[in-house]
């Protein structure tokens, strides 16, 4: 017909004129194509892999590791803090796969993992050359470092090390697991860099992998059946024979907002900024809102955190510079004035009912030891004065005044020479041959002795523990410590519960449902 | 209506030359016919052509029955026109017909053309539904809206809602069946807007109607004020919608603005003022209430809480709101040349103290037609500027202004703030409210030209190009005494954002008529390219004095590391390319069939799934003209229609969204600095494509009585597939734990039943009423893809105190999106306590997050009713809207958490909580308790005008009127007002429909006045 001829040649004019290009040149952000090129850039792409390690050590995986344990509890006080119970089944052990915290914790360890499987399969694709490798190497370490909080909290999980893979995620024993990291670790370590300053501050050195060997072989027998000891005692005086590590003068100091590279004690430390780098937050956690004018703190302080009574039990000697570090009794400003809050007899105590209820009371902060439970249901102590008062606060990480908000730049340390010194003393005292003159008891009084504690006598098993207590204490080691001496089964607080299939955490239900493949563990 | 006379361009009368008749005679006989009937006639009898508008064929009103023996067609011609507002004229053996531009109706003559001209209908009277004789628009055309074969709803400027609106969209509210739009009393708060039922998984833009205005696609709604709208079409479904194929799966709404007419100079004058109050509080305890409440559980509040103050913090941050709108408009031509120009300025202040918006919009528009008429070429430039007045923590404040004790006063006695820092987000409001400030200024200008010619052989060619600009300038100051901020000592922050959108739509059309065949074929081309968010922000602080507030943003001298906040990078550029076509068949008027095609290519999308392919047709039957219904009086309208037809949905998200992005994740420390890391922050999917929605419809119209009664429904099933949504992964496998990706479909099946009655039409009095009634089933009906399988997911998690990771809603297959799961209140045990059953039933203290939710009604309404009645007598005219929503039901996450009777001594608490026990500490938990029925009745709007005749010459009339929105509410809900937020809440995550969460700006009531004047 003619008349669709007309169209067709219209048309055809028409279409002809039409642009059809849909590819748009990307303008504003970086693609394959683009990054990353340089050594520069190198460096660059490797920060993802320590943005995300940074993330929640001091939240999700410190809550998971530490409120699990007698070293501090989070009740709910004044109606905050429930949370759908997620503390309060910390506390007894009544976790259970929906727990947000087991959750965050397993997405922390393996989002990590994915961003270093990604980051390396960056680095493959790219030029050879010294920077990148040693860059690989400690990527490498890293995720190593995650396999092992993972496996530590999880048992048996995944491995995954390339990405991209689509394969649905295939479990490994525990053992398996260990020998991987303990494989991968031993084969990047003639990688690894030695420097302990500035350049290498914040990312794995060879340092880096002897302590997480021997806090792997410490624990082996908890992760495999098999002790290890005499391999913690290599792997320790890796450490210590290499001289560039030394205890702190001012133990204090080593947690102080403006700590780094200078610390003689820290082999590796996640740094922290009130910034830039955020999620610190140990103080909005611990400290009671009266503190805040004390500290000089612009921001408002939540107070849910304090420790066990059983656990600041051990800290009884005052000479001891880490008995200091704790906040208890009646509370007094830099001046020496009290620090008095204006309340009444009922405020300060909602279970007084005499008929003077309102008359005023000036209140000093007074932190007890007790964290008893006024409803035991929902797990709060209490909103009255006295509630909120409740517990001591651990003050390690000192306040930083710098901060505008919760988030602090104290360094937290992930390996320090202190621990590599306790390490050893524990395998010598397990039963490991010692090394270099010295006995567990020695290395223990030569620890405290910095510490300016009374030099101890003897020493036991119960002796190391607590020790571990007094030197470690919010720095993530309490759950497998408890653990390793058979103390997780133990009661503090209000927890009673035994069983020990709670020594490893139940697989996330999310991530269950996501992978239905993954097996939950035993008692979930 | 009449204005289209003159927009189409008709083959001119150049009537002295080319005027023939070839002069044979013929006897020609009509019986109720139409005028294409007639044509069909004419042509045989006498080898004439009809050219025509067909817009212009809607003009004429009447039947042609008559009777004439050995007549020539000039004579024929002359019968059928005569009083009539079209023109005939021969060209060769070609009639073609113009509308007459000085017709003014005759005494006696029957036909519908308004007596006053169609700029400034004064006719109130509904006309909503099916009015058979007008020409509704269509995408890329017009059309008689009795030829329409799909679904649209047209609503005239007359039947607008009046108020004091920032948004054109709300003019509409409870004007269209099915369109569910829901706005707070915020004046910056943009409405959201469902049209039937949410077909997305995503909240925002994804899930609003597509706009075009004055046949500009995508056009920013700010740059129209409502009087220059002289007509709002809806188009619902697919056949109708699919011409705008990937971004029409909401629905489109054409705006159509006035125009100009030749030989006729207007001028009209809008103005109005309005006064708005608080609609409704909560009622929360005076300090009166509070003392009893507290004597009665033995409790006393601390001293410093306990000043003797009685204050009522809403009254504190609130005020009586007054708005003001002035619009100016003029129009006219000669020549062959029209022009038309308007200025509106809208100033609207918020209830809530410093919040507001002023806007001005300057319209204007030329059009001049050349080369004998066969050309027309328009020019027209719209250009907004609107100031917000924004309060940077509104949501704290408005939490705040509930629960913050009123037994302190606003100010402490030495004129600072009462303040108390040691309570989980109590802010003295006010003081929040006077210390932080952010103004947003919007310059928009919108620049569009056209030109259209028409071609022999019924052809006729478009061009549309149309570029607009946009600016988005924000200042914002925090000062040194701010609460939210300490410790910064005055903190600014300034931005500056440009966006960009170049169109070009170009098309073809061929109509022709021969006999009782009618074809109108369109085929074209568009091509589109949106640059948002190109620009930079900057901060600072540590301000010598606030008193500049952050005008000098470089005064601020910020102490120790401080790093300038840029904000994140939302440079974003899309490009849009499309080709589309449609076919439009008519045979005798009485059967039509529509097809349409269009093919969207979108850059947004993975490299595999960018072109997308959108067919619809559909077919309509109108019976009326059928032989059997030609001797009965009872129906004058009868027409049933059927489409189907697919669209699709790529609004609402980064056009990167397919690829890896490597972005700043976070600073990480490297040697001595913290520097940024750059890493991925998204995963790739090269896979994604099109959110697709199949829709079919049917409809039946119908007018009874000669036209007393109209009424139409429509019947529609809607299949939404390929959801896009952010689908959770496993970070084992991917190293963001989302992943954007097309999963699952979503279903929504309903009806729309619409009446347009006159029950009263008297010579001074008539009655005209207009009742809507619409009902929408939804349902998820899958979350899972071939690779992504998941039965469910919580959504909605209102974060109270104590309550973060509960939540309230779960969107699971075979339920509907706003789905209520949460806990089951079990009442209170012997001490008060408040109990829950837990999964197995039994009754618990301490239920637990996920396992012992159990379900607890929807979200979205069953029915949504509108009743409209316009009253007129003699010059008065009234008019009463009422507006139900029926079967909803809402979270009243507010009330939750204020009701906490055990923290009585340090937040206020609702007049509610009189009767809960102080030692209650699990009264607030979210639970079915809060889950309330919130169908309401509203008293929308009545208005009262009186429009006097001219007062002297040039002037055509005056109306003045008041108005009064939202008069009465009944409802049982308990919060401030229960039509919350279709949308969800902010920042979302999801669609979560029905969660009021603290931060509800009161609904207002408004009285206004208002003038309308034209010359």
């Amino acid at each position: 017909m003619k008349l669709s001829k007309y169209i067709t040649r219209l048309a055809g004019i028409l279409l002809l004129g039409a642009c059809t290009k849909t590819d748009v040149p990307v303008e504003n952000q970086l693609t394959p194509a683009t990054f990353p090129t340089t050594d520069e850039q190198f460096i660059l792409a490797a920060g993802p892999a320590y943005v995300g390690f940074r993330g929640s050590y001091c939240l999700a995986y410190w809550q998971s590791q530490t409120l699990s344990t007698d070293e501090a509890i989070l009740p709910s006080r004044a109606g905050g803090w429930y949370d759908g119970g997620r503390y309060q089944q910390m506390h007894y052990h009544s976790w259970t796969p929906d727990n947000p915290i087991v959750g965050d914790t397993w997405t922390w360890g393996f989002s990590t993992i994915s961003t270093c499987n990604q980051v390396l399969a960056l680095f493959a694709s790219s030029k050879d050359s010294p920077a990148r490798t040693r860059a690989a190497a400690e990527i490498r370490t890293l995720r190593a470092l995650l396999f092992y909080f993972m496996m530590d909290a999880y048992g048996n999980i995944p491995v995954p090390t390339t990405f991209g893979d689509t394969a649905k995620p295939v479990q490994k024993t525990r053992s398996e697991v260990f020998n991987f990291i303990e494989s991968e670790v031993k084969s990047v370590l003639p990688l690894l860099g030695a420097a302990t300053d500035a350049t290498q501050y914040g990312r794995p050195n060879a340092y880096t992998a002897y302590a997480l060997l021997a806090r792997l072989y410490l624990n082996a027998e908890v992760y495999t059946g098999k002790p290890r000891y005499k391999d913690v005692v290599t792997y320790c005086d890796s450490v210590i024979r290499s001289g560039k590590y030394s205890l702190a003068t001012d133990y204090a100091k080593m947690f102080y907002p403006d700590n780094g590279p200078q610390m003689t004690e820290f082999i590796l430390a996640i740094p922290y900024d009130h910034a830039s780098a955020q999620g610190e937050q140990f103080n909005w956690y611990s400290l009671h809102p009266a503190l805040q004018k004390k500290y000089g703190l612009s921001y408002r302080l939540s107070n849910p955190v304090s420790t066990i009574p059983s656990y600041y039990a051990q800290f009884s000697d005052s000479a001891d510079v880490r008995t200091t570090l704790w906040l208890t009794g009646k509370q007094y400003d830099f001046s020496g004035n009290p620090i008095v809050i204006n309340t009444t007899k009922v405020g300060l105590d909602n279970t007084y009912t005499g008929s003077d209820a309102g008359t005023p009371v000036d209140y000093q902060l007074t932190f007890t030891p007790d964290v008893t439970l006024r409803d035991v249901d929902k797990f709060e102590v209490g909103g009255d004065e006295l509630g909120k008062a409740k517990g001591i606060r651990n003050i390690k990480y000192y306040p930083d005044v710098t901060a505008t908000d919760r988030n602090q730049s104290n360094d937290v340390p992930v390996f320090r020479y202190a621990d590599i010194l306790l390490m050893k003393a524990e395998a010598i005292l397990r039963g490991a041959t010692p090394t270099d003159n010295t006995t567990a008891l020695s290395i223990v009084n030569q620890l405290r002795t910095a510490r300016k504690a009374t030099p101890l006598a003897t020493l036991d098993l119960d002796a190391m523990l607590k020790e571990r207590a007094l030197e470690l204490n919010w720095e993530n080691t309490r759950r497998i410590d408890l653990i390793r001496f058979g103390k997780f089964e133990g009661s503090w607080g209000y927890k009673t519960d035994a069983d020990p299939n709670k020594r490893i955490f139940p697989i996330p239900s999310g991530e269950r449902v996501l992978n239905p493949g993954l097996i939950q563990n035993p008692g979930y | 209506m009449k204005k289209w006379l003159f927009i189409w361009i008709v083959l001119a009368a150049n009537q002295g030359l080319y005027a023939q008749d070839s002069g044979k005679k013929a006897t020609v006989r009509f019986r109720h016919a139409n005028l294409r009937q007639a044509f069909a006639q004419l042509e045989k009898t006498y080898g004439l052509y009809f050219s025509y508008n067909e817009n212009n064929l809607a003009l004429y009103g009447k039947e042609i029955d008559f009777q004439l023996k050995d007549v020539t067609a000039s004579q024929v011609l002359d019968k059928i026109f005569a009083n009539s507002p079209l023109n005939w004229s021969f060209k060769g053996n070609l009639v073609v017909l113009t509308a007459d531009p000085n017709y003014q109706k005759k005494p006696g003559s029957s036909h519908a053309v308004a007596e006053t001209p169609a700029d400034t209908i004064t006719d109130t009277l509904y006309k909503a539904g099916a009015d058979l004789g007008e020409v509704v628009v269509v995408g890329y055309g017009r059309q008689s809206r009795k030829l329409l074969t799909s679904a649209i709803s047209t609503v005239q400027s007359s039947e607008f809602n009046k108020g004091n609106f920032n948004s054109p969209a709300q003019l509409l509210q409870g004007k269209v069946a099915g369109l569910t739009i829901a706005r707070s009393g915020d004046p910056n708060g943009a409405p959201s807007i469902i049209l039937r039922g949410p077909s997305t998984l995503r909240p925002g833009p994804a899930q609003e109607p597509f706009y075009v205005i004055d046949e500009v696609p995508g056009a920013d709604i700010r740059l129209v004020s409502p009087d220059d709208i002289s007509a709002i079409e809806v188009l619902k479904d697919a056949s109708a919608t699919a011409i705008y194929g990937t971004r029409a799966s909401n629905g489109v709404i054409m705006i159509t603005t006035k125009k100009a007419r030749q030989a006729q100079t207007l001028v009209s004058v809008n103005n109005y003022a309005s006064v708005e109050k608080v609609a409704r509080k909560i009622r929360m305890m005076t300090a009166g209430q509070l003392k009893a409440y507290l004597a009665r559980n033995s409790l006393a509040l601390d001293p410093s809480d306990d000043q003797g103050a009685n204050t009522d913090w809403q009254q504190a941050v609130t005020q009586t709101a007054l708005s003001h709108n002035q619009h100016v408009s003029l129009s006219g031509g000669s020549n062959n040349l029209t022009y038309n120009a308007s200025v509106n300025y809208f100033d609207s202040k918020g209830i809530l103290r410093n919040t507001g918006l002023n806007r001005l919009i300057g319209r204007a528009g030329v059009e001049q037609r050349v080369l004998n008429n066969h050309l027309k070429l328009g020019i027209s430039v719209s250009t907004a500027a609107t100031n917000s007045y924004l309060l940077p923590d509104q949501p704290i404040i408005l939490y705040n202004m509930l629960r913050y004790l009123p037994t302190v006063p606003v100010y402490k006695a030495d004129g600072t703030y009462t303040e108390n820092l040691q309570r989980v987000q109590y802010y003295n409001p006010v003081s929040l409210q006077n210390n932080a400030w952010q103004n947003l200024k919007n310059k928009t200008t919108l620049l569009n030209g056209t030109a259209r010619l028409i071609l022999p052989l019924g052809f006729k060619y478009d061009v549309n190009l149309t570029s607009q600009v946009g600016q988005d300038n924000s200042g914002t100051y925090y000062t040194s005494q701010y609460a939210l901020k300490t410790g910064t000592n005055g903190q600014a922050y300034r931005s500056s954002y440009e966006s960009s959108k170049k169109m070009i739509e170009t098309f073809l059309t061929f109509a022709r008529r021969r006999g009782d065949h009618d074809v109108n074929v369109l085929g074209g081309y568009s091509w589109q390219e949106d640059v948002t968010g190109d620009g930079f922000q900057a901060s600072n602080q540590d301000f010598p004095t606030d008193a500049l507030g952050y005008t000098n943003i470089g005064l601020g001298s910020p102490a120790g590391n401080y790093r300038n906040d840029w904000g994140v990078n939302q440079y974003q550029k899309l490009r849009l390319i499309s080709f589309y076509t449609r076919a439009k068949y008519s045979y005798k008027d009485r059967y039509l069939l529509q097809l349409s095609l269009r093919r969207d290519a979108s850059s947004a999308f993975g490299v595999n799934n960018r072109w997308a392919t959108f067919p619809a047709a559909s077919f309509a039957w109108r019976a009326i003209d059928e032989s059997f219904l030609k001797y009965q009086s009872l129906f004058s309208d009868l027409k049933a229609r059927i489409s189907y037809g697919v669209t699709g949905n790529s609004l609402g998200f980064d056009p990167l969204i397919s690829k890896v992005q490597y972005s700043s994740v976070g600073a990480f420390y490297y040697n001595g600095n913290f520097v940024n890391a750059i890493g991925p922050s998204q995963n790739a999917n090269p896979d994604l494509k099109w959110e697709k929605t199949a829709m079919f419809n049917t409809g039946v119209e119908l007018a009874l009585l000669k036209g007393r009664i109209k009424a139409g429904i429509e019947y529609y099933n809607k299949l939404t597939s390929n959801l896009i949504w952010y689908y959770p992964v496993s970070t084992i496998r991917y190293f963001v734990s989302t992943y954007t990706a097309n999963v699952g479909s979503i279903s929504n099946k309903g009806f729309e039943l619409t009446v347009d009655a006159t029950p009263v039409k008297g010579a001074s009095f008539q009655w005209a009423t207009f009742l809507s009634l619409a009902h929408n089933d939804n349902k998820l009906v899958s979350l899972s893809n071939n690779i992504f399988k998941l039965d469910s997911i919580f959504e909605a998690s209102p974060g109270g105190q104590g309550q973060t990771g509960s939540y309230v809603q779960i969107i699971k297959s075979g339920k509907p999106v706003g789905q209520f799961f949460t806990f089951s209140y079990a009442g209170k045990n012997a001490a008060g306590v408040s109990q829950f059953y837990d999964a197995t039933g039994k009754i618990t203290l301490a239920p637990r997050n996920f396992v012992d939710y159990h379900y607890a009604g929807n979200a979205q309404p069953k029915v949504q009713l509108s009743w409209g009645n316009n009253l007129a007598w003699k010059g008065f005219d009234c008019n009463i809207f009422v507006r139900a929503f029926l079967g909803a039901r809402v979270m009243n996450a507010t009330l939750a958490d204020l009701n906490r009777p055990d923290e009585v001594t340090n937040y206020n608490l609702p007049v509610f909580s009189a009767n809960e026990s102080s030692r209650d500490i699990s009264a607030y938990i979210y639970s079915n308790r809060y889950v309330e029925n919130a169908s309401y009745w509203r008293l929308d709007n009545i208005t009262l005008g009186y429009t006097f005749s001219s007062f002297f010459k040039g002037m055509r009339s005056l109306r003045l009127y008041v108005a009064g929105n939202n008069l009465a509410i009944i409802t049982r809900y308990r919060g401030i007002d229960p039509e919350v937020s279709l949308s969800g809440l902010t920042p979302p995550a999801g669609l979560t429909p029905g969660v009021d969460n603290k931060d509800y700006y009161p609904r207002t009531r408004a009285f206004l006045v208002g003038l309308d004047l034209d010359f």
